[in-house]
């Protein structure tokens, strides 16, 4: 293969060439792959044939497929933003490659961005992938209010993936970026309802479960997936959140090694 | 593959005015309590390639650092292009090349496509099939950057700093972990990059390469330039040494009234004669006029090396003096 450019130089080609790149790279982690991206389908499929098809009553009367699927979107999100992002941000500055392209005209900062912007995007496409799996084979329905269903998904998203970045910020390697990320995956996820719904968990802890990341973002999705606008509460929780972790975040963050 | 990718010119000067590339006027860089970098004034020329030695923890890298706006300075000044580095450090990014020590690219990025990207970052880029051949790596475009050798690595990193056809090119310690095969062959590549017209800020902390490669050098100690010059003129200026073993006895004495000699000394059988200036030619004239035949006779010139040596022994006695 031959390939030629004549590459007009601008920053928009830049950042743009930096997103596919990185895109790319994504998309040779294998690892990655699988619990990003088939993990979670599959993990939805294997709930929704295993579970009882009839509502249950200790799930506020709705069947188990219907409550695990907003805790499977957690999951993706959890896994690209907490996991994925943190060790890829933290790798490259132990390489030197944030201080490599800070001395170009695209500098770091805009790699920071195009990682974050693959994860969400990803994220999206995952999420998109379980509502369409979920209702087609299981038949959960689809969010009756759309735009809080997106809103409580997109700052939940935005939570997440500023907390990975604090991560990234903090961790003074690679190797403890990504100890510390599966870390925060259980509670987070335990929160979240992965192996108790929390429909089931006691009220002292589900209420406690509202104000950690993902526990707000489950009844929130849940609420618009019925119908309802998502509880200001849960909302307000998910945006704090992210502005918070993300001030902390910018901060904190170090370029160079 | 075109007939010959190498003839094409690199680089297109945009600015050919005369005037120094870089100067750096009285800097300080400060760590902690240190004085990383103290009162540092540099002058690098356009189209030369300059070098900056030392030993380690002299102070080049966070000199270079700042030259390349990746350091503030805490006093002084940096003017490179004839733009102040603090003010205008993304006109700079632009248009000055960095090859930093020891800085890697994501494992599974490669070689093709880690010079595309580098090249979608600047407004006039070079090309980059044409850099991959200059700097033999055609045949390893496709090759993830975690599968490179050592050399190759280098020469992609290099070729990185030349992308965006840069006027001024700064490489830190460049060929630190090559084999000599591939030290020469960097060299080789360091003059090409320099007679296309790139000002080049080489960093390094060895001798042989300063003085291969080098149009002049400066010579760090603690944070203090030391001396600059020609490494030529750097060595001339420690002199000569001249040694052989006298067919016949001589008077040593004839040897120490040249004005040219410093001393003269036995060594065994042989004369060892130090100086500077014509010292061979002087000490030949007086073994002809003595009918003294010099056996296994051995000229050594000094060297950066021996200059190195003998300037920071000196900085150092100083420095001693001045503590006392």
């Amino acid at each position: 293969m031959s390939t030629t450019t004549i590459a007009v130089g601008s920053r928009s080609h830049g950042f743009r060439r930096l997103m596919l790149t990185e895109l790319r790279l994504f998309l040779r982690e294998p690892l990655l792959l699988f619990w990003g991206l088939l993990f979670p389908v599959g993990l939805l499929v294997v709930l929704g044939i295993a579970s009882p098809s009839k509502p249950e009553h200790s799930l506020g009367g709705l069947r188990l497929i219907v409550v695990y699927t907003p805790t499977v979107m957690m999951f993706t999100l959890t896994i690209l933003s907490i996991s994925a992002l943190p060790a890829a941000l933290a790798s490259y500055r132990d390489k030197g490659y944030l201080r490599r392209l800070s001395t170009t005209p695209v500098g770091a900062v805009r790699l920071l961005a195009s990682q974050v912007l693959i994860v969400l995007g990803l994220a999206t496409c995952v999420v998109i992938l379980l509502l369409l799996v979920s209702h087609f084979a299981f038949s959960v329905p689809l969010p009756r209010e759309a735009g809080g269903f997106v809103l409580a998904v997109l700052l939940a998203a935005c939570a997440t993936t500023a907390l990975g970045t604090l991560v990234a910020a903090v961790a003074p390697s690679q190797r403890v970026a990504a100890a510390a990320g599966s870390l925060l995956f259980f509670p987070l996820m335990f929160f979240a309802g992965l192996w108790l719904p929390q429909a089931e968990m006691g009220t002292g802890l589900r209420d406690f479960s509202h104000y950690t990341p993902l526990g707000a973002a489950i009844p929130a999705v849940q609420n618009a997936t019925a119908g309802h606008w998502p509880g200001t509460v849960h909302l307000l929780v998910l945006a704090g959140y992210a502005v918070a972790l993300c001030a902390i975040a910018a901060r904190l963050f170090r370029w160079d090694r | 593959m075109s007939a010959n990718p190498l003839s094409a010119p690199l680089t297109l000067l945009r600015d050919p005015a005369a005037g120094p590339v870089a100067s750096v006027d009285r800097l300080r860089v400060r760590y902690g309590d240190t004085l990383a970098v103290n009162d540092v004034s540099l002058s690098i020329n356009r189209g030369e390639i300059f070098g900056i030695l030392g030993p380690n923890g002299a102070g080049k890298t966070t000199t270079v650092e700042c030259i390349g706006g990746l350091r503030r300075p805490d006093s002084g000044s940096v003017t490179v292009l004839g733009l102040d580095v603090r003010s205008n450090a993304k006109e700079l990014r632009e248009r000055v090349g960095i090859q930093l020590q020891a800085s890697e690219l994501p494992d599974k990025l490669r070689v093709g496509e880690a010079l595309e990207l580098f090249a979608s970052f600047y407004r006039d880029p070079a090309d980059p099939e044409r850099l991959l051949s200059l700097l033999g790596l055609t045949e390893k475009r496709e090759t993830r950057f975690a599968n490179l050798s050592g050399g190759q690595r280098q020469r992609l990193s290099i070729a990185l700093a030349l992308i965006g056809r840069p006027e001024l090119a700064i490489l830190d310690e460049l060929t630190t972990g090559l084999d000599p095969q591939s030290r020469r062959e960097t060299w080789k590549l360091i003059e090409r990059i320099r007679d296309e017209g790139v000002t080049v800020i080489l960093v390094t902390h060895f001798m042989e390469e300063a003085e291969y490669l080098c149009d002049r050098v400066a010579l760090l100690h603690h944070g203090h330039v030391i001396a600059v010059d020609t490494p030529a003129a750097l060595g001339a200026g420690m002199g000569e040494r001249i040694s052989f073993r006298p067919a016949r006895p001589l008077d040593l004495e004839a040897l120490r009234q040249l004005p040219e000699v410093r001393t003269v000394s036995r060594d065994g059988e042989r004369i060892v004669v130090d100086g500077s200036g014509d010292l061979v030619a002087a000490v030949m004239a007086v073994l002809v006029r003595e009918r003294v035949v010099p056996e296994q006779t051995e000229i050594e010139q000094s060297t950066l090396d021996d200059a190195f040596v003998a300037l920071t022994a000196d900085a150092n006695a100083n420095a001693a003096e001045e503590t006392r």
